[in-house]
């Protein structure tokens, strides 16, 4: 039997993640990626390692996604993660108020939870507000969301596949109302050509509409940007999150040798490019001031935005928006051989590629399993090589 | 929406095509007073010609993709404001690193330079150092500090990710590379320390040291600490090639 080939639109850590999955599962496989690995929103997420908190009060279905992912993130690439901890911090009476209905929601949420003395709280975090009221500790780390990637792909090349960087999607070929494969064009040469699939799996982040429209099919698809501050010292050991619903500039994620506050929400119409209101870096400041007095005092390092790639459900607004993910097969919209996985975060991409993985291998008649559960991951190094 | 000053700014960017000629294209982009050289590119690629290729992924020095070299001289774009590097006239002008092959624009193949990292081993995660700036003049701040904190024995273990992002600027920066093109360099052998703190293993130690003293090793490095002043992490790579040497020669002492 010839083996199917498919074709992932996107390098991203959707699509690396896709791709490692179905190349276990022995398909053909080949990442089409118009830029550097995780060039788009991957690359300037906020590299925080959801340990579900955010989400256990106002989106279950998130942050249960979020804790059993960063559990299995552990076991496969456990090289490559910072594991400190989060916090979440009570600064106000309303804050406080919150905090009974934050260890409910962690508690049906299986999120392990443990409300620490706030001496504790401020003996490991130095620089906290000293008037933090308490703190909740849950199991958040930090990743790097490029070598997150460059790790899912260098173990799918293992594996067979091949990651096409450079290299845009210009259209699709189809016959009938089936998508056949793609026109390509090398960005490094200007040639164009095409490749043939017998499927093609849309993982093109907030873009995803625009690679769909090729195809003749859409996606419910709200791009949604967020500003980013990146300072230059890094302030907390541990990421830092206001105890209370999600809102701007309520998280201070620590990374290396900085610590990154984020961050805003605002619909936008073009990702490619994205220009920084100077309004949402300055709330950055004087919300991170708030966990962490010291932050209009350090140099800032960096400000980036980016969109992520919310799905849209009429009638909410950016920040109540689900961050959980949806795959959409299009043969339900006339369209076969094309499937798009889209929303999600980083943190569930793995989530997300088993999903779209067995919807993919359902419709292509393979029965082989999952595995990306317990594999460890190769090292990101050897994509390079 | 508050007000924001815009700068016009000419950017001189060096082209390359595969079978193509190598030539400069120079555009006239807006962007913000506080915009990075990266705010820069995106906008050449996004409003002036989208076959302009480089790399990049998360903006903030953490992934160390974008490195290139302005006006001559190896910086990260994305932390690197265009009003410091930018003399308000003239176009500023981006190259590719030099040591790599250049694959289009300003992408290089970094290949060469991740079999030096993985040559050594070190893992990319640390721990056991303290993450946090421990007094008011590691910050840089004055008038703070932090208070001395003794952490209950269990709440002390804090790991974190290497100061080495992988940008390969020293590479690039290093003129030894230019006369050994099987050079460890700066990060490799600056990796190569590093693996060696963390153990006392005699196997490890030994295999360590002896890719450090043998003949593309730390003896080839010329002490032009280039590399150490282009760092953008602080990693002081020529600071650990000196420390290597400083090893091995206590070590070839001790034998006698």
């Amino acid at each position: 039997m010839l083996i199917p080939h498919v074709i992932i639109v996107g390098a991203g850590s959707t699509g690396a993640a896709t791709a490692h999955d179905l190349a276990l599962r022995g398909l053909r496989v080949t990442v089409i990626e118009r830029g550097e690995v995780a060039s788009g929103t991957t690359g300037r997420n906020h590299c925080l390692l959801h340990a579900g908190g955010r989400y256990c009060v106002t989106d279950r279905e998130s942050a249960i996604e979020c804790i059993d992912e960063n559990m299995i993130l552990r076991k496969i690439m456990p090289d490559l993660l910072e594991l400190n901890d989060g916090l979440f911090v009570a600064l106000t009476e309303a804050d406080l108020a919150f905090k009974e209905r934050f260890l409910e929601g962690c508690a049906a949420c299986h999120i392990p939870a443990h409300d620490i003395p706030v001496k504790h709280a401020l003996a490991m975090e130095p620089f906290l507000n000293p008037g933090t009221l308490a703190a909740v500790q849950v199991p958040d780390g930090v990743f790097e969301p490029f070598r997150f990637c460059l790790a899912f792909l260098a173990t799918a090349r293992l594996h067979g596949a091949v990651v096409r960087r450079y290299t845009e999607v210009t259209d699709f070929l189809s016959s009938g109302k089936s998508v056949t494969g793609a026109k390509l064009k090398d960005r490094r040469t200007g040639k164009s050509e095409t490749l043939g699939a017998d499927l093609v799996v849309n993982a093109a982040g907030p873009w995803a509409g625009e690679i769909a429209a090729m195809a003749g099919v859409s996606v419910p698809e709200v791009p949604t940007a967020g500003v980013m501050v990146a300072l230059d010292c890094r302030l907390n050991n541990m990421v830092l999150n206001r105890l209370n619903k999600p809102s701007d500039g309520d998280i201070v994620v620590p990374q290396r040798a900085t610590s990154v506050i984020g961050t805003t929400s605002w619909t936008v119409k073009d990702p490619d490019l994205i220009s920084i209101p100077p309004e949402h870096v300055e709330r950055m400041i004087s919300q991170g001031e708030q966990l962490l007095p010291l932050v209009r005092k350090v140099p800032m390092r960096a400000k980036m935005a980016v969109a992520r790639p919310l799905i849209a459900r009429r009638g909410e607004d950016a920040r109540q928006v689900s961050r959980t993910f949806e795959c959409f097969d299009h043969a339900a919209d006339g369209m076969n051989g094309f499937v798009t996985i889209a929303g999600g975060k980083t943190t569930t991409a793995r989530a997300m590629a088993e999903r779209v993985a067995d919807i993919v291998c359902n419709k292509l008649g393979i029965g082989t399993a999952c595995r990306t559960r317990e594999l460890p991951l190769a090292s990101y190094r050897l994509f390079y090589q | 929406m508050t007000s924001m000053k815009m700068l016009e700014v000419p950017v001189q960017i060096f082209r390359y095509k595969e079978g193509e000629p190598p030539h400069y294209d120079t555009y006239t982009v807006q962007v913000s007073e506080t915009a990075h050289v990266i705010d820069a590119m995106d906008a050449v690629w996004a409003m002036h010609d989208r076959s302009f290729t480089f790399r990049r992924a998360c903006h903030h020095s953490s992934c160390g993709s974008c490195s290139l070299r302005i006006n001559g001289v190896e910086k990260l774009p994305c932390i690197t404001r265009v009003t410091d590097v930018w003399d308000g006239h003239a176009p500023l002008r981006l190259d590719p690193l030099r040591n790599f092959p250049i694959v289009s624009d300003l992408v290089v193949d970094v290949s060469a330079f991740f079999q030096r990292m993985s040559a050594s081993g070190m893992a990319i995660t640390r721990d056991a150092e303290p993450s946090l700036p421990l007094s008011v003049d590691d910050l840089a701040v004055t008038g703070v500090s932090p208070k001395p904190v003794e952490l209950p024995e269990n709440l002390s273990r804090f790991n974190r990710f290497e100061n080495c992002i992988e940008c390969a600027i020293c590479m690039s920066a290093c003129p030894t590379m230019a006369t050994d093109d099987k050079f460890l360099g700066p990060a490799g052998l600056a990796a190569i320390y590093r693996a060696r703190q963390k153990t006392d293993n005699p196997h490890e130690v030994a295999h360590l040291l002896g890719m450090a003293d043998g003949e593309h090793g730390v003896w080839r490095c010329h002490s032009a600490f280039e590399c150490t002043a282009a760092c953008p992490q602080a990693v002081d790579p020529a600071g650990k090639i000196m420390a290597l040497r400083r090893e091995l020669i206590g070590r070839r002492f001790k034998k006698r």
